[in-house]
Parts: C-alpha cells; structure tokens; sequence
C-alpha cells in the first residue's frame, strides 16, 4: 500500500459513514421494503414480489402522474432557471444603477418558507374573494377555479415555487454573470458587438457551468418543494390532477399507510431522476465551457 | 508512533461526529420522581382550535391528582397527522397512552393499532367503574366508537355535525328571510339561485375538505349509503340513484353558477368575506365563523330531503388507550373520566364548538346549559343528535385509499366532467376491487 493512503481513508471515512448511513443504506431499506405489503407497524410484513411493481406499473394513475410531473418541470423551468436567468443578464449587464434594490426586492420571498407562501396564495388565488379575482372582475373577466381546474392547479402550484426560489436562483446565476471580465465585454463593444451578440458568443459560454447547476437544482429541487403545497393545499387532487412522483410517495406511505408500494414509487422516481442526471451528463455537460 | 496517534485521534473524531449525527436523543421513560404515574395525552387541538383547553384541562388534572402526571402533545395536520406519528411510536415501542382518535379512523385503527381494550379493562382492574360508560352516554352515541364485529375500540369524546351557515345579509339583500332558512334541499337549490340573481354573489357551498363527511350526510339522507353489507363483507355502496340524485344536486347549483366548487379553505373565506351566501359544514367552525365574520354568522340544522330521514354522520374523535401497563392504564381511566366530566366537556366544546357527548352535560348547571340558551347556532346543532349515524369508513389495509378515491370522485362530479351517476358507478367498482 503506498504510503499516506492509511491516512486518507481515515479522514474521508466519516464522511463516508455518514454518507453511507443516512443514504445508501436507507436506499437499500427502501429497496428491500418495495417487496413487501406492510403498512409499518403489523408485526407480519407479507413478501409479495413483485407485485408492487406490477401494480403501480399497469394502474392508470401512473400516465397521469408522469405527465403532471413532466408538466411542473417544464413551468418550473420557465419560473426557476428561464426567468433567473434573463433577469440576472440585465440586472448584470444592462442596468447601471440602483442594482442592489432590485436584488435584495427579488431575493425577498426566497426567506419565506413555502408553508407560509402557500397560504398567502391560497388567498390571492381565491376566486372570489382574492386579489386576482378582484382584478380580473374589473376587467370583466370571471376568476378561473385556480386548484380545481386540472390544468391551472399544476400552473398556480408552480407559481409558489417559482416565487419562492426564483430570488435564490437569481442570485447565484447573477454571481456568475457579474464574473464574466469586464475587459472582454468592453473590447466586444469597442468592436461594435450588438447586446444580442454579447449574450450570445460570451455570456451564454462564460456562464455555462452555473447555469447548468442551476438547471439541475432546479429539476432536482424543485419537485421535492412541490411537494409542500400540494399536501396543504390540494392533497393530490382535483381527481389527482396535481398529484406527481414526489407527492404519490408521500400519499402511499403516510396517507393510506401502504409502505410497499410508496416503496416501489421511490425507486421509480429514483430511476426517472437517474435517467436525468445520465442525460445531463451526456448532453449538457460537453457543452459547458469550464474555466480550468 | 505517532502516526498510530493521529491515526486514532481520527477515528475518534469520526466516531464522536457519527455519535452526535446518530441518535436523536434517546428518551428517558418510566417514573423516577417519587412513584408518581406519568402518561402522554395525544390530541390534535391547534392553538386556534381548543389548543389552549386542552392545555387548561391537563394542568388543572395533574393538580388535582398529585400520584399522576399528564403531559400532552399536540400532533399537526389532524387525524392523519396523529396516526402517523402513533404508527412510528408504536413500531418503537415509545406508545402515548390516550389519544384523541377521529371517527372515520375507527376500523383502521380497530384493525391495524394495539390499543387497549378500554371496557374489559375497566372491569377487570376498576371494577368500580364497569358501569360508567352504560349509565352516562346514550347508547347510539356509545355505538360511534364500536366496530361492525362489536368492540368498544374507546371512549367517544367530541362531537360534531354538519349545519348549513349563512350569511343574513345576503339573505335579507336578495329578498329571503332570515329567520326562515331553507329547511330542504330543494329549498337550498332554489335560495341559491335566488341569491345569484339578485345579488350576484354565489350561493351556495358544501365543504370540499379532505374527507366525504358532509357528502355522506348528504347522501345518506337522501336514502343511500356509503358502504353495504354483502354475504357479510362490507363494500362500497354508493351508487344507488338515491345517492347520485343527491350529488346531482350539487353539482347542478355548481353547474349552473350558484354553487361554488373550489378548496376548503377558500370556500370559507368567501363566506367570511361576504361573497357566498350558504356554507354546509362542520358546527365545529362555529366559533371560528362566529370571530372572523364581519356580519351575524347564523346556522341551521343540517337540511333534509322532502319526506326522507335526516342522517347526520358524526365528526370529532373518540379517545383511545395505548398503555400497557397497571399502573398507567389505571392513570389513563382517571385521566378519561376527568376530561369526559362535565365541567371539563362545557369548557372544551366552549373551546372548540364540538357538543358533549354524555347525556347529562346540556343540563348541567357548569355553564353550557347557559351557552346553549343564548346561542341558537348551537341548538341547530343539537336538534340533529338524534340522527348521528357512523362516519363510514372503509375496512381492510386499502380503505385509506378507498376513502381517496371517493375524494377524487368528488371534482370529477362537481366540475361536471360526468354525471353522479356514471361517476359513483365507476368509483364504487374501482373501491370494491380494491377493497
């Protein structure tokens, strides 16, 4: 063994213990319970195989949720990484004064929790007596029924995250724009580069790597947020039209206690979330233009 | 040697840190202060809802009884919320011992928690009190907390019915009186549509929480049922046309824009704000309504069918024991007849609006006797006890979801994208699978 390995495996060890307690091996707990029919507390887990999967594979529900979780993605996309990502471009670039304002206004809702942001949208929502209704009546429009439509509830959930966690995103998409050299910028300019042309060839490439941290914390995290409001607000419905891979976890294992197949869900979702990291890094991460 | 040291030092400190991140905290259970009894009380009050009389009961309790010591813990998110937490404290053997338990929780609980039974109890080890329950609760009450198969899984503690609020402003602004609130169903139909066209303002709304409570008062009334008995198997059975006339009817005033659909919460706040004329849901909100509205809040009993039965299923909680010990079963009975006595019941249903469920307490000179006789919303709600019917709920380890599926049903018939009829057919064949 060559020497100072001894001492490397002792200094990553507890963080690989504490990695492989509270991680890989609940992982493999989740894996074994997706076999079972238990409800966690009878004193007789029943083996059934692979049921849980047959079942939750065939039922119809899981179409529904497939295309409900993909729908939060892209409108979280558009809230959480698009928008973060124009706004942190003019607040770096374009706009000259005043910065710090905005930023700390856009930065704002990202110290709320999201219990708190849900209820207060909950009411701006409320087609009757909320604040958007009042607005849309004085144009003579009626209030749609934000969380009983199977469509807009998906849209109206987003917009909690995407108020929540757009001022976070912002600030480190705007950490990176504001790192990209000024000297480079100027000399496009000297050289009569339009704003367009600049976005393009330098900021779009110098910004890359965090945009796609951005990216990916945004689809990672934003599921697993979204899971707040659901449960407060709509519990899954109308008719499971908000219910999604996170959520239908949380359902099977802590509302109708059947752990099995919350289980079986897990690992599904684990699967979808490892097929897209895979794709991440096959696709995207060629194109990032790392400085080192 | 002294890379042997450092080599130690390290494991040290990843053994401390694993320490530290490992346990949560072990508990320190058992009596150590003098023999005195200590038991966990688990409810699921909110601070804004009878939090603060549960906390006045408990401390009031372990005055009065120096040999026992009461601590209560308030479980979030209702009936749900506690039987999660009291699956997990089960599973480690960390059990409380009395615990407020809803009624549509009573077959899941009778068949999947080891709870203690409470009369069998009481007769062997208290044989002095094997006669309390019998002498002071009437017996249609005393049968909310039995199973099909006859076991008194607990104690039944708070009770509540559906009403039907509304608001006497709208009523008087869109020519209806006041003081003679629709007492039928197609009275509600017709006030309803009264109130859009005239005032504009929406009609009417039945509570959309998480549970078919008031959907079942609905439909029970009407002469359908929730569940049916079959070569002795209980299966949904909620498809009769009685049951689809009933849903009909309320998706109709939705359809026809005198009805509201929308979530729970936003319903009420319409209501509160003075934008909705009638809500049908729990007395239980009575206080609440009673607080935040700016107009007179005013209830009617639960509206019936012409010619038909009223059936009012029960909401609240009955109280069940977990204690597997003497000495603490024995705390958690004393506990029991203290809180289900009636001065504790006049200050706990002051504190939340559910009625008692003894049949002394309304005469009982310690102050609801006085609250009943000045509040008239309170006697519409007692004037329906008579017809308390069991909250249905599904048996076996799928009725949670079950219960689910008759939720979902719920959007699908009141925003019109089927009839009642279709829906609760395809529902109840979907639950009997499933069940």
């Amino acid at each position: 063994m060559r020497k100072g390995t001894i001492p490397v495996i002792l200094f990553l060890l507890p963080a690989a213990l504490v990695f492989a307690v509270f991680f890989y091996w609940p992982l493999l707990q989740n894996f074994y319970l997706s076999f079972f029919q238990w409800n966690m507390i009878s004193p007789n887990m029943k083996l059934v195989g692979l049921d849980n999967y047959i079942e939750i594979l065939t039922s119809p529900e899981l179409v529904k949720i497939l295309v409900n979780t993909v729908l939060f993605i892209v409108i979280l996309l558009i809230f959480n990484f698009f928008l973060p990502y124009i706004y942190s471009y003019i607040l770096g670039h374009l706009v000259q004064r005043c910065n710090f304002i905005y930023r700390a206004i856009l930065f704002m809702p990202s110290i709320i929790s999201l219990a708190v942001a849900s209820i207060i949208f909950l009411w701006i929502y409320n087609p009757l007596a909320g604040p958007l209704s009042i607005v849309l009546n004085s144009i003579g429009l009626e209030s749609p029924r934000w969380f009983k439509d199977s469509f807009l509830v998906i849209v109206a959930l987003s917009t909690i995250i995407g108020w929540k966690v757009f001022g976070y995103n912002l600030i480190v998409m705007l950490a990176a724009m504001v790192a990209v050299p000024k000297e480079m910028i100027e000399a496009a300019k000297l050289e009569n580069a339009s704003n367009w042309l600049i976005f393009k060839k330098i900021i779009l490439p110098m910004t890359s790597p965090t945009a796609v941290y951005v990216f990916t914390i945004t689809v990672v995290f934003g599921l697993q947020y979204v899971l707040v409001p659901v449960n407060m607000l709509t519990q899954g419905g109308p008719d499971q039209a908000s219910s999604n891979l996170v959520y239908i976890v949380y359902q099977y294992g802590f509302v109708f206690f059947q752990t099995g197949k919350a289980a079986a869900f897990a690992i599904l979702t684990m699967l979808c979330y490892g097929v897209f990291l895979w794709a991440k890094t096959k696709f995207l991460d060629k194109k990032v233009h790392y400085e080192n | 040697m002294s890379f042997m040291k450092k080599s130690l030092t390290l494991l040290c400190v990843g053994a401390m840190s694993l320490a530290l991140v490992g346990c949560g905290g072990a508990k320190e259970q058992k009596s150590a202060d003098g023999g005195k009894v200590k038991i966990e009380y688990w409810h699921v009050a909110s601070e804004s809802f009878g939090g603060a009389t549960v906390k006045e009961l408990v401390e009031e309790f372990n005055k009065t009884h120096p040999n026992i010591e009461v601590t209560e813990k308030y479980n979030p998110d209702m009936y749900k919320g506690l039987t999660q937490n009291l699956q997990a404290a089960i599973a480690s053997g960390k059990n409380p011992d009395v615990v407020q338990m809803g009624w549509s929780y009573l077959n899941y609980a009778a068949d999947n928690l080891k709870y203690t039974d409470i009369p069998k109890m009481v007769e062997e080890k208290i044989p002095e009190d094997k006669n309390f329950l019998k002498d002071n609760y009437l017996p249609n009450v005393l049968a909310l907390a039995r199973t099909d198969d006859g076991r008194q899984v607990g104690v039944p503690y708070s009770i509540s019915v559906p009403v039907l609020f509304y608001n006497p402003e709208i009523f008087k602004a869109a020519g209806l009186d006041p003081a003679n609130p629709p007492k039928t169903w197609k009275e509600v139909q017709a006030a309803a549509k009264q109130i859009k066209e005239k005032t504009g303002n929406m009609g009417f709304f039945m509570q959309e929480f998480a549970d078919n409570w008031a959907q079942q008062a609905l439909l029970e009334s009407n002469g359908g049922t929730i569940l049916k008995k079959e070569n002795g198997k209980t299966k949904a059975g909620f498809s009769s046309p009685e049951s689809a006339e009933a849903y009909q009817l309320i998706a109709d005033m939705v359809k026809d824009g005198s009805g509201l659909h929308a979530t729970n919460e936003e319903g009420f706040q319409a209501y509160l704000s003075g934008k909705l004329g009638m809500v049908c849901t729990t007395i239980g909100k009575r206080a609440n309504f009673e607080k935040t509205a700016k107009f007179e809040v005013m209830a009617s009993a639960f509206p019936s069918f012409e010619g038909k039965q009223l059936k009012v299923p029960a909401g609240g909680n009955f109280l069940m024991v977990f204690s597997t010990d003497d000495a603490k079963q024995k705390a958690a009975w004393e506990f029991i007849k203290f809180i289900e006595s009636p001065g504790a019941l006049a200050k706990w249903s002051t504190g939340t609006g559910y009625l008692p469920p003894r049949k002394d307490v309304e005469q009982d000179p310690n102050g609801f006797k006085k609250m009943i006789e000045e509040n008239k919303n309170i006697q519409a709600a007692l004037s329906t006890m008579p017809y308390l019917v069991q909250w249905a709920s599904f048996p076996g380890a799928n009725g949670l979801q079950a219960e689910q599926l008759l939720i979902d049903v719920r959007d699908v018939i009141l925003s019109g994208k089927q009839t009642a009829a279709d829906a609760l057919k395809e529902t109840e064949d979907k639950i009997n699978k499933l069940l």
